[in-house]
């Protein structure tokens, strides 16, 4: 029971590195990354190879692969960073089902649909690999919260909001961007790493356009914008879903494929009910506020709430 | 040579069908429609439940499923897209990202994982002038050919085509007018459901059918949508040929499973150099 919960706590973390990455990219930049899982599986394989392949030591294997899902990540977003939201998602699915055809075919690198086995892990307890990903998770966090309040974070929303508005006012546009889709890169490539030493195993089919579609649903939970918002959201939702899995004993007209189609049918409702009845979410966005903490005689403002559509 | 042509002709024209559909939609509401592959996927399942598990002949499975389809498909958009019919591309996006995972794992859930086919005799293929045809090929190419003739009637010649076309162009302005957006919305997804149906049977005809099937399709469309020129429908049709021709003379320099990607690497060229697509002069042509 208790290294149930472990791992459960553990994928939840794991999902809430990838909730705030796609929060930096779309929550707060708008940059429309549907292909996620793409760059998550650059940074797990980066990780898995360097160390199973090259013999290099996990710490180096980490920085390593962070460095380069970081560098696809802005290079990636280059191909598309002028044009709108439609082509922009398009380009990053499409990308990130070419990753996913490289290393099914490319057997000699990456062993094709066998997978690789046996990536050690830095710390071998379950207890060190959740201690392990809580610090990934609070560096990213915390990095991320810093670039909310940063002024780089400031343009990041106009961008999102109005991006004419903003270049009007002098913004470099493209630049901002480049930056924070890499950004959000540097966090998928910890959460891959993270992904890799947590299963010690990987194969493609790992890594499929549900991680995406998940990370959305975690995002639109959490009110777009709001990294504490984030945190609670993967939270409860990998223990929603993977608490199911406790219901398949439970229920046993279903077959195993059956139930795995379920949740994700689960996710998909999820996913368009929050857009239909709560498209603010829950959480709330950093905001700079006027006032804020000097007695005015008057409690802050209320925060205007975001209108994102 | 030739077979490749001939090859790469017929992947176009598999490819054109949901390209129009994810081009038509595009036009109309002004957002990629990422459940065109689901679509497609249940289109397919829905044929092959009329023709094997009813025991239908497969025209007339294929005509009814593909009625089928498109009614599905405008439930869908009564129950999903009406709602957020005034929000931004990025939310129906979304949205139809979920439909996707919807509508694929109830086939999944349904039909299970394993490939199907349909009920159809095996023949043996043609040899014509040094080429091989197979009957599926001719099939294909007849099918879409007509379907989309009847496409390009509705579109330009059409009352209905107008209407689409108003709407595309300036939606408020086609209102005050007197279009009903919601009638031409509804007709926008029947016509796509209809179109991805068939492009779902088509393949199964000249494969098997399964839950992914769709969702390997899906790419390719939005490539061949986007080099056309999203926002000129019926450019799609050159777009996917061009990109079906492409990918299978790919196959001379690449091993054939990289075909997906020529498609992006193709459409990241395009997107670099000419993000109007190959024939879109932006919103100049009427």
């Amino acid at each position: 029971m208790t290294s149930y919960l472990l791992s459960l706590l553990t994928i939840a973390v794991i999902a809430g590195v990838v909730g705030l990455a796609l929060n930096i990219q779309w929550g707060m930049t708008g940059l429309v990354n549907f292909g996620l899982f793409g760059f998550y599986m650059v940074g797990a394989y980066a990780c898995a190879l360097l160390i199973t392949q090259l013999g290099w030591a996990p710490w180096q294997a980490v920085l390593a692969s962070i460095v380069i899902t970081t560098v696809v990540c802005a290079l990636v977003s280059l191909i598309s960073l002028r044009l709108e939201d439609d082509y922009f998602a398009i380009v990053t699915l499409a990308f990130a089902e070419s990753v996913k055809l490289i290393v099914n075919n490319e057997e000699w690198l990456t062993r094709g649909s066998i997978g690789i086995p046996g990536i050690p892990r830095p710390f071998p307890s379950d207890i060190g690999m959740l201690l392990f990903a809580m610090a990934g998770l609070a560096l990213v966090f915390l990095a991320f919260e810093t670039v909310s309040r940063s002024p780089l974070g400031r343009t990041a929303r106009a961008l999102r909001d109005d991006p004419l508005v903003a270049e009007t006012v002098g913004k470099n546009v493209l630049g901002a961007r480049l930056r924070l889709f890499a950004l959000g890169g540097t966090a998928l490539g910890i959460a891959g790493c993270l992904h890799a030493f947590y299963y010690q195993y990987i194969d493609p089919t790992q890594f499929n356009v549900a991680m995406t579609a998940s990370a959305f649903m975690l995002v639109i939970l959490a009110g777009r914008g709001s990294h504490r918002g984030v945190l609670l959201s993967s939270l409860t939702v990998v223990v929603l879903i993977e608490g199911t899995r406790f219901l398949d004993d439970a229920i046993p007209w279903f077959a195993p494929h059956q139930l795995a189609a379920l949740r994700l049918i689960l996710i998909g409702l999820a996913l368009i009910l929050l857009l239909i009845y709560k498209p603010e979410g829950f959480g709330r966005e950093y905001r700079y506020l006027h006032g804020r903490g000097r007695a005015t005689g008057r409690a802050a403002a209320p925060a205007a709430r975001c209108r994102w559509d | 040579m030739m077979q490749i042509l001939f090859n790469g002709l017929v992947t176009g024209m598999l490819v054109a069908l949901p390209a129009l559909a994810v081009a038509l939609t595009f036009s109309v509401l002004r957002f990629a429609n990422f459940a065109i592959g689901a679509m497609i996927t249940a289109g397919a399942y829905l044929v092959y439940t009329l023709n094997v598990v009813l025991g239908l002949p497969l025209l007339v499975s294929g005509i009814v499923g593909a009625a089928l389809a498109g009614a599905l498909a405008a439930a869908i958009d009564l129950l999903v897209f009406r709602p957020l019919r005034d929000r931004s591309a990025v939310t129906l996006m979304v949205a139809s990202m979920g439909v996707s995972f919807i509508l694929e794992n109830i086939v999944r859930f349904i039909a299970g994982n394993t490939p199907v086919g349909y009920d159809v005799a095996l023949s043996r293929p043609w040899r014509w002038a040094g080429l091989r045809i197979n009957v599926e090929q001719v099939q294909a190419l007849v099918v879409c050919a007509l379907a989309l003739l009847v496409v390009w009637i509705i579109f330009r010649r059409s009352r209905l085509g107008r209407a689409m076309r108003a709407i595309a162009d300036n939606a408020p302005l086609a209102a005050t007018r007197g279009v009903s957006r919601q009638r031409v919305i509804t007709a926008t997804w029947v016509m796509s459901g209809v179109l991805a149906a068939l492009s779902g049977t088509l393949i199964g005809l000249d494969a098997t059918i399964d839950p992914q099937m769709g969702w390997l399709y899906a790419l390719p469309a939005f490539a061949a949508a986007i080099l056309g020129g999203l926002t000129h429908p019926l450019a799609a049709i050159p777009g996917a040929l061009v990109m079906g021709v492409l990918s299978e003379a790919a196959t001379l320099v690449l091993p054939s499973h990289y075909r997906i990607m020529v498609a992006f690497v193709l459409m990241s060229l395009l997107l670099i150099l000419r993000p109007a697509g190959l024939f879109g002069t932006r919103w100049l042509t009427r």
